[in-house]
């Protein structure tokens, strides 16, 4: 809408956005610039001279074993992502019809999300012990006599911290799923229900179609926001054991903070943001197949 | 009873106990912090200690690496951070929302796909960048950056948009200007947004790791993350003190969790469904 006030001192929108496009210049946009310079460099921290070494850095990525094996675990914790959201739908859609303590209930499974991610990194370390934690101590007690060595094994671990992932996301993607099923109409599932639709019928057919513009949003913002994350797998396994937990992310930082391999963390960091691109699109294109506007 | 509330009483009981296996982390994380090494690991799990033992928690906001020190640190960076993101996320809200310029969709357009852009893309130049201005290990190399939310800026502007144009219309007729219109009208009916903002920014700084891991070194700079880390290194074999140094990195985001948990949730969900 174009209003004569919106149009009046036109200049003035300089000086609102102006602060914020300071920061966002030299926070985001040189640092992006200016890492993509540092991918064709080997750059080391400290070490006075800097060459160009062409597409170097790319080449070395491309031969790296390393490098493959936190691809295939950044797949790996991916698959968090899908569990996650179809867990919170069901959740959501329990938590929607009518229960007590509805409030209640709502901020005891949204509790994990707000909580630091490093604390409840250690309490699952513990949590997941393999010879006397209390996780391996249930699963004996209901007759499972060798239980997985979760995070202390390489077939393990990265279970484990799809597990650790897929409880701290639960609670958020519910509380999205809730928001999108109040806007739901009522006649709707009347209308179902006087047509004699049972309830796993009426969530099939219309609860889930009519949600999934939201299952979308949480997919692809859920899959960006799983990729870039390291925290968590940094504070309980910095990649470990071997490097059965390294997943990309955590593979720039240690490259680009542990060995000062700051060119070759750049170039592998673009990497990333080309995976990221790739979901971005793919996802984009496919969800005319099945998203319902 | 009617069938009815049987159901629903049963469905209750069902996502009660679904909940608490949610919670259970915690719950055995407060306990252990109260036990003695002995107790950590018996099984069947001892929920509630026969003796409680608070010299876990004494030793933890005690001594030299006390977590006092790391709440000071986290809160001044928390909340110098969230007054600098709420203010210019506002005022940047309103320009994007309400006044037309020219290039405004263009600058739009270039924010949007900075969200695109993985921070790892960014640690290391950043790393130079404060390293040459002389803000690396200081609290400012978190706190600065912090003043620039893109979320925020999404949120606002989300929020400025549904306040109807008729209110800045004859504000306008009355010969206000812009300033005025933001200061004396807009912003003082954001209020439940702006708290919304403010919460949500507040606790991802609070439990921001990844920029404090990278841009700090100094221990008596460390805040609740990597002061946690720090304590958990250095008594990797004391189990109970893990917990209570957990225990005590969890607190306060649960605080603030029980008193703005309406804004918590309508500021998430809103933010994802609308935006």
């Amino acid at each position: 809408m174009k209003t004569s006030w919106m149009k009046r001192q036109q200049h003035l929108g300089y000086l609102f956005i102006g602060p914020n496009m300071i920061g966002v210049i030299l926070f985001f946009i040189i640092p992006a610039i200016y890492s993509f310079y540092l991918m064709f460099t080997d750059y080391k921290f400290m070490s006075p001279d800097t060459k160009f070494v062409g597409l170097d850095n790319i080449q070395r990525m491309l031969g790296d074993e390393v490098f493959y094996i936190a691809i295939k675990n950044t797949l790996m914790f991916l698959l968090s992502v899908p569990v996650s959201i179809g867990l919170a739908f069901i959740v959501a859609v329990v938590l929607n019809r009518s229960v007590y303590l509805k409030k209640l209930l709502r901020a005891l499974y949204f509790m994990p999300y707000i909580t630091s991610g490093v604390a409840v990194a250690f309490v699952w370390m513990l949590l997941f012990q393999p010879n006397n934690g209390p996780i391996n101590g249930i699963l004996r007690a209901i007759g499972i006599a060798n239980p997985p060595g979760w995070l202390s094994t390489m077939e393990s671990s990265m279970y484990a911290v799809d597990i650790i992932w897929i409880w701290f996301m639960l609670g958020y993607n519910m509380i999205i799923y809730l928001a999108a099923l109040q806007e739901v109409s009522g006649e709707l599932l009347e209308a179902a229900k006087i047509d004699g639709a049972r309830t796993w019928q009426t969530v099939r057919s219309i609860l889930w179609p009519l949600v999934s513009p939201t299952t979308f949003l949480l997919l692809i913002t859920g899959l960006i926001m799983s990729i870039k994350q390291f925290g968590i797998i940094q504070a309980i396994t910095q990649g470990g054991p071997g490097n059965s937990t390294t997943v990309l992310s955590l593979f720039i930082y240690q490259n680009a903070f542990r060995y000062y391999e700051m060119g070759y963390a750049s170039a592998v960091s673009w990497a990333l943001f080309v995976i990221i691109m790739i979901f971005t699109v793919v996802q984009w294109l496919g969800q005319k197949r099945w998203v319902h506007y | 009873m009617n069938k009815a509330v049987f159901n629903k009483s049963l469905i209750t009981l069902v996502m009660l106990f679904l909940s608490i296996v949610m919670i259970v982390p915690f719950l055995w994380m407060i306990s252990t912090s109260f036990k003695t090494p002995a107790e950590v690991f018996q099984y069947p799990i001892q929920w509630i200690p026969v003796h409680f033992n608070w010299s876990h928690h004494v030793k933890v906001w005690t001594g030299e690496n006390s977590f006092m020190l790391y709440y000071l640190n986290s809160l001044k960076v928390s909340v110098l951070s969230t007054i600098g993101a709420v203010t210019l996320s506002s005022l940047a809200a309103y320009g994007f929302a309400r006044i037309q310029f020219r290039g405004r969709d263009t600058m739009f357009m270039v924010y949007l796909s900075m969200m695109m852009v993985p921070p790892q893309v960014l640690f290391v130049p950043k790393f130079i960048m404060f390293d040459w201005a002389g803000i690396y290990n200081t609290h400012w190399a978190l706190i600065l950056p912090g003043f620039f939310t893109i979320f925020g800026v999404f949120m606002m502007r989300q929020f400025f948009l549904s306040v109807p144009y008729e209110i800045s219309e004859a504000a306008f007729i009355d010969g206000a200007g812009h300033f005025r219109i933001f200061s004396r009208i807009i912003l003082p009916m954001a209020k439940p947004s702006i708290a919304t903002l403010a919460i949500i920014d507040f606790s991802w700084h609070w439990n921001d790791y990844e920029n404090a891991l990278v841009f700090l070194i100094d221990h008596d700079l460390f805040t609740v993350p990597l002061g946690l880390q720090n304590f958990i290194l250095e008594n990797n074999v004391d189990y109970n003190g893990m917990m209570a140094a957990a225990t005590a990195g969890i607190i306060p985001m649960i605080i603030v969790f029980l008193i703005g948990q309406k804004y918590i949730i309508e500021g998430v969900a809103s933010s994802a469904v609308k935006g």
